[in-house]
Formats: C-alpha cells, sequence, structure tokens
C-alpha cells in the first residue's frame, strides 16, 4: 500500500515538475513576443471613454446652469495691451505657405495687430491679397534690403542679417502712427519681432503681453541646441544659456524677447543695425534699450519653451526647371 | 500514516499552482483594464474669450480597481468652434515620429485645426508607448482628439534605429486609424464623415478643409512642391471630370496625387472594409495608389478647388535643425521639452 502511495506521489511530482518546466519554457518563449492584447481592449475601453465623455458633458451642462443662476456682475475686463507683431518677409516659394500658417496661429491671439514688411520696392499682389482675406488686423508696409546688404542665390543664410531693414521700417510706421494717436490706452502694448518660418504657440503671447520694459525666454531649436536660454536666479536674468559667443551683449534670438511699445517710443532712435556681424543684430536694437538686470523673465523662469526657429526646405525644383526649360512650365497664374 | 503524508503531498502541490493562477490571472487582468488608446469627444462649447478662460476640468484613469479622480485646473487659451449638427465630421489622420521638431510641428499644426469647426483629430505615434510629450500636447489643445500608437518594426539588419525601409514611413499608422474609424463606426449608421491623411509638416489653408467637406466618395485637388514640381494636380476636363495628373513623375500610377491631396467619404472607408495602404512592395509614388484604387475609379472622384485650379495645400518640408553645439553628451537640459 505504502509503496503504491510512494509511487503514485512520485509520478505526480514528475507530472508537476514537467507541466511547471513546459509552462516555463512557454512563458520564456512570449518574453519575446509582442502582446497582442489590442482585440480585447477596444470595447472595454470604447465604453470607459464613452462614459467618461458622458460624465464630462454632464457635469459641463451643470456648470452652466450653475452659471446662469448667479447674478451677471462680473467687473468689465480690462482691454488687454495690444501686441504689435513686426514681420519681414521675402518672395520664394513658400512664402504664401509661411505667411498662411503664421497667420493661422495669430488669429487665435486677441488684440494683436500684424505688421508685415515685404523686401520688395513695391508692396506685392500675392501678400495683398493675402493679408486681405486673413481675417486680420493688418498693416502692410514694404521696404527694398540695398543689393549690397542682400544675400545672393547660394549664399548661406547666416552670411548677411536680414529683415534689419525691414524690421526698422515696421518701427518707423509704429512710432509715427502711435504718434497720431491720443489717449494712454494707445500708448500701451508690446512689440514682438516674429519671422515667418518660426512656430509660435499660443501661450507665448499671453506671457508677452504684459511687459513692462524687455521680457525674455527661451527659444527652441536654435544656435546648434536643442534650446538657448536666459539663465534665471532670484527672479533675474544673470547669463545666457547659449551653445553660440556667449559674450555677446545679448546673445538672444530674435524670437527669444519683446519690448514694451513704451520703450519702443522713448527711444525713437532704437533700431536694428544692418551692418552689425553675424549674430549681434539684437544685441544692437537692445543696447541702448535695457540692461541685463532689467529683463523681465518669463515661460516659467525661462525654463519652458514656448517658440521654436524652425526652418522650411527649400522645396526641390528640378522637374520645374527642367519643364520650364522646354516651355512647358506649370500656370504661373495659379499662385503657389 | 500514508494518510497524512497524502495529504502533505496534494497540498504541496495545490498551493503552488494556486498562487500561480491567481498571479497570472491578475496580470491578465491588469493590461485589460489599462487605458491604451484615450479617447476623449469634447463636444461642447466654443466661445472664444478674449485672454483665454480659466477651466476646470476633471480626468478620470481607470487602474485596477478605483476610479482616480483628478481635478485640474487648466488655462485654456483658445477654443475650437462649436460643434454643428449638420456638418460633416472631419477625420484628420496624422501619423508622427519623434524628433526634436516634433512638438512645433503638431503645435502649428494644432493652431491651424482649431479653427476647423467640426474636425476629429486622429493622431498616431509611431512608437512602442504613447509618449507623454504627446498626450500632454493633445490635452492642453483642447481639441477634439483621439490618441493611438503603433511602432513600426525596426529593421534589425541594419544598426541603430532605422526602421524597417521596405515600410513607408506613416503606413501603418495610417492603417491603424483606419482600423479604427472601422471599428468605432457602424457602417449603417448616418453620422456624415470625411477622412483625410494630414502629414504633420505639411500646410493647409482653412479653405481646404471646407472644400473637402462635401466630399461624396473621393475628392481631389492640387498639392503644392511635391513631384519636383511648383505644383502637382489631377487633369479636369470640361465636364469637370478627372480624367488624368498633370505630373512628370509616373504620370501613368493609377493615381499621381500625393496623400495631402484627396479625401475620402467615411461611407466609402465603412463600406469597404479590406481596403488598406499596401505594408510591402509599394514602389515610390504608389501608396496612395494602393489605397485608391480598391475605393474609386478615376471617373467617381470629385475635383475641388475651383476645378483643381486653386492651391490649398503646400506639402511643406521642416529643415532638420543643426544640433552641433549639443556636443556628445548634451548641453541642454534633457528634462526641457522642446
Amino acid at each position: 500500500m505504502a509503496a503504491r502511495m510512494k509511487l503514485k506521489l512520485k509520478t505526480v511530482f514528475v507530472l508537476y515538475f514537467m507541466v511547471s518546466l513546459m509552462g516555463l519554457v512557454y512563458a520564456l518563449m512570449q518574453l519575446g513576443q509582442r502582446c497582442d492584447c489590442t482585440e480585447h481592449d477596444l470595447p472595454k475601453e470604447r465604453t470607459i471613454s464613452r462614459l467618461r465623455g458622458e460624465l464630462h458633458r454632464l457635469q459641463e451642462q451643470m456648470r452652466k446652469s450653475e452659471a446662469t443662476k448667479q447674478p451677471q456682475k462680473q467687473p468689465a475686463k480690462p482691454s488687454l495691451p495690444t501686441i504689435f507683431v513686426i514681420t519681414p518677409t521675402y518672395a520664394r516659394l513658400v512664402q504664401k505657405a509661411e505667411l498662411t500658417r503664421l497667420s493661422q496661429t495669430l488669429l487665435h491671439v486677441p488684440q494683436l495687430h500684424w505688421i508685415l514688411v515685404e523686401d520688395s520696392p513695391h508692396k506685392t499682389p500675392l501678400v495683398t491679397d493675402f493679408l486681405a482675406k486673413s481675417g486680420l488686423s493688418y498693416t502692410h508696409l514694404h521696404t527694398p534690403t540695398p543689393k549690397d546688404r542682400k544675400l545672393q542665390e547660394g549664399d548661406p543664410s547666416w552670411l548677411k542679417p536680414r529683415g534689419a531693414e525691414q524690421r526698422n521700417e515696421g518701427l518707423r510706421w509704429l512710432r509715427e502712427d502711435r504718434r497720431a494717436q491720443q489717449g494712454a490706452d494707445s500708448q500701451q502694448g508690446v512689440v514682438y519681432f516674429a519671422d515667418d518660418d518660426n512656430t509660435y504657440s499660443l501661450q507665448l503671447f499671453e506671457e508677452m503681453r504684459n511687459t513692462q520694459r524687455v521680457s525674455v525666454w527661451p527659444v527652441g531649436l536654435v544656435g546648434g541646441m536643442r534650446y538657448e536660454r536666459p539663465v534665471v536666479e532670484g527672479g533675474k536674468v544673470v547669463r545666457f544659456h547659449t551653445g553660440w559667443r556667449p559674450s555677446r551683449p545679448f546673445p538672444l534670438d530674435m524670437a527669444g524677447f519683446a519690448v514694451s511699445l513704451r520703450l519702443v517710443l522713448d527711444n525713437q532712435d532704437a533700431c536694428f543695425d544692418g551692418d552689425a556681424p553675424m549674430g549681434f543684430l539684437e544685441s544692437s536694437f537692445l543696447q541702448g534699450l535695457v540692461t541685463m538686470d532689467e529683463l523681465e523673465p518669463k515661460a516659467d523662469n525661462c525654463s519652458k519653451v514656448l517658440v521654436w526657429h524652425t526652418r522650411t526646405e527649400k522645396p526641390k525644383m528640378k522637374r520645374e526647371e527642367a519643364l520650364q526649360a522646354q516651355g512647358l512650365g506649370s500656370d504661373t497664374a495659379v499662385e503657389v | 500514516m500514508p494518510k497524512r503524508r497524502d495529504i502533505l503531498a496534494i497540498v504541496l502541490i495545490v498551493l503552488p499552482w494556486t498562487l500561480l493562477i491567481t498571479v497570472w490571472h491578475q496580470s491578465a487582468i491588469a493590461p485589460l483594464l489599462a487605458i491604451r488608446k484615450g479617447m476623449q469627444y469634447d463636444g461642447i462649447e466654443g466661445k472664444k474669450e478674449a485672454g483665454g478662460q480659466v477651466q476646470d476640468s476633471k480626468e478620470y484613469c481607470a487602474s485596477d480597481k478605483d476610479i482616480v479622480e483628478v481635478v485640474r485646473t487648466e488655462y485654456v487659451y483658445t477654443r475650437p468652434p462649436p460643434w454643428s449638427d449638420v456638418l460633416p465630421t472631419i477625420h484628420i489622420i496624422t501619423p508622427t515620429y519623434s524628433r526634436p521638431v516634433q512638438k512645433a510641428e503638431l503645435t502649428r499644426l494644432a493652431n491651424t485645426f482649431l479653427h476647423v469647426p467640426n474636425l476629429h483629430w486622429i493622431l498616431v505615434e509611431d512608437s512602442q508607448r504613447r509618449t507623454a510629450l504627446v498626450t500632454r500636447l493633445l490635452r492642453d489643445t483642447g481639441l477634439n482628439y483621439t490618441h493611438l500608437n503603433v511602432e513600426t518594426p525596426r529593421n534589425y539588419k541594419l544598426r541603430g534605429d532605422t526602421r524597417d525601409p521596405r515600410i513607408p514611413r506613416g503606413t501603418m499608422q495610417r492603417n491603424l486609424a483606419l482600423r479604427w474609424l472601422r471599428e468605432t463606426f457602424n457602417a449603417n449608421s448616418s453620422q456624415p464623415g470625411i477622412v483625410y491623411f494630414a502629414d504633420d509638416d505639411n500646410t493647409y489653408s482653412l479653405e481646404l478643409f471646407e472644400e473637402m467637406r462635401s466630399t461624396r466618395k473621393v475628392s481631389v485637388w492640387p498639392v503644392a512642391f511635391v513631384g519636383g514640381l511648383r505644383y502637382e494636380s489631377p487633369k479636369v476636363n470640361a465636364a469637370g471630370k478627372v480624367y488624368g495628373w498633370k505630373t512628370v513623375f509616373d504620370p501613368h500610377r493609377p493615381f499621381a496625387i500625393d496623400m495631402a491631396g484627396f479625401a475620402i467619404n467615411l461611407r466609402l472607408i465603412l463600406f469597404k472594409p479590406q481596403a488598406y495602404f499596401k505594408l510591402r512592395g509599394v514602389k515610390g509614388g504608389y501608396q496612395e495608389s494602393s489605397l485608391l484604387r480598391e475605393l474609386v475609379t478615376l471617373n467617381d472622384l470629385e475635383p475641388k478647388a475651383a476645378n483643381c485650379t486653386k492651391i490649398l495645400v503646400w506639402h511643406t518640408r521642416t529643415e532638420k535643425p543643426v544640433l552641433v553645439n549639443e556636443g556628445k553628451k548634451g548641453f541642454t537640459d534633457p528634462n526641457v521639452e522642446i
């Protein structure tokens, strides 16, 4: 009886051992495989998210009904300072596309006035029509860059500073226009220099709106780094974190600062120096206006990136050029 | 005492198995409950207030057992237009992948989409897991979105992070989105919708979305900066029908059009549930044809944009930023998100 018992036990244990070994091997094999749980997830998740959505909607309704019950005694909103965005632009293939997507961002920002300055001896129909349809509050200016300062075909983009004359023209118009305006409100505002190929988040414009003198923030994808930024200690800018020529008076990018309108109007001569050496364009403007400790850090003490110095590739036109040589180029009446 | 030994043996056998089974059961349940795909329908409100508004939002995440309530106060900078009951929904499928300019591209794309009423953005990441960057970005935009992800298998033969070159970029992601649409929407439901494939680096005019809303089957229009030309466009005859393609690169493709140059009615997608982008063995430029030929013939195409004479979408490409000054160890704080 005992022997049979033992035998039985032995076989059971052996069986147990074999099964667990097989299970282990199976589990090890499963480790390398991708889990195909997707089939199971969907209905459950859909129900969960649907319920979530319904809950959210009901809460919104509740809040709405509560809001209407309360007396409508909200204090009148103080008028927002206007943000004047000065953008130099020049004709090239991607111009309309760049301006289109920039305008789509600017359309979301309240109290914004766009000063678009063309690098051209006259206003082009493309930009004129575009601005008319944009829905933005705008001023359309133009001024050509003198030939010796203009980048030639094949020049690297960093060879000569670009947009200086156009930005100065924007400043000139602004100063003249504000002189004609009455009222303390018209002297309130911020001036921001926005290039037409950068990318701006909506939060950036709210950060800069209450600039008292000059406010600064980090800029992404510039200076050969993931981002460049002012270093803030104790609420003040103490130095600049940049990989390129940090000894410049203001080693920041054009997109990294905004100037209060008050300051621009009080310093009628402050403008960009088109002859400044590479990278000193911003400093040439800011030097006379403000010192480093007067700078106002924004974007959470300069720790968040709210603007990116993106650049758009030049589209390849080999086939177009080949066609044009044959006289079969695409219809130029179609605006691109 | 054989009896006691018996009992001991049985206990010794049964105990580990019960433990194993309970542990396995637990681990099998957990991934089912974990939300891997987020669906958020924000169909109400569209008031644009000056200076934005503060909104209390409650977020629900289901853990294994409890529903945890998280109250967040968000500053909403702008909201999409109010949801309309009459406009067909535009489902925009955008594949995306991590690279330095990703956040910038998605930000400006979101700024564009925030102007379009009845828009549903299906963003599909090429990644193993949904990244925190995209999750946060989608949530902060206030758009109506669905966040999916599927990883294109890497090419193990090549060293590094290169994906399988035989699978064109974005294909698996677009297919996943199509599958999601088919599983979410009933073919018999009357919810009208349009499906559009929008890459994250192109530029779209707002007019384009209104043009595509009236698509009955598949509508087409010109696209700028593709095929080495100022623009490529379908050839439209006097009767308003597409009869060919005005391109230099292989104009004899069944559909010589860029991904951004067409939109499909959702009904068609649902009626032909087998139609997907071909994954492998697709010649350069034939990706779009691999899907469209299963859905529609040339004769059924609807030309938009003033009979294909206006450019409403540009195939822009963003330069890869030069990060030389980061050096080997990285100069900037990697915790700062760009």
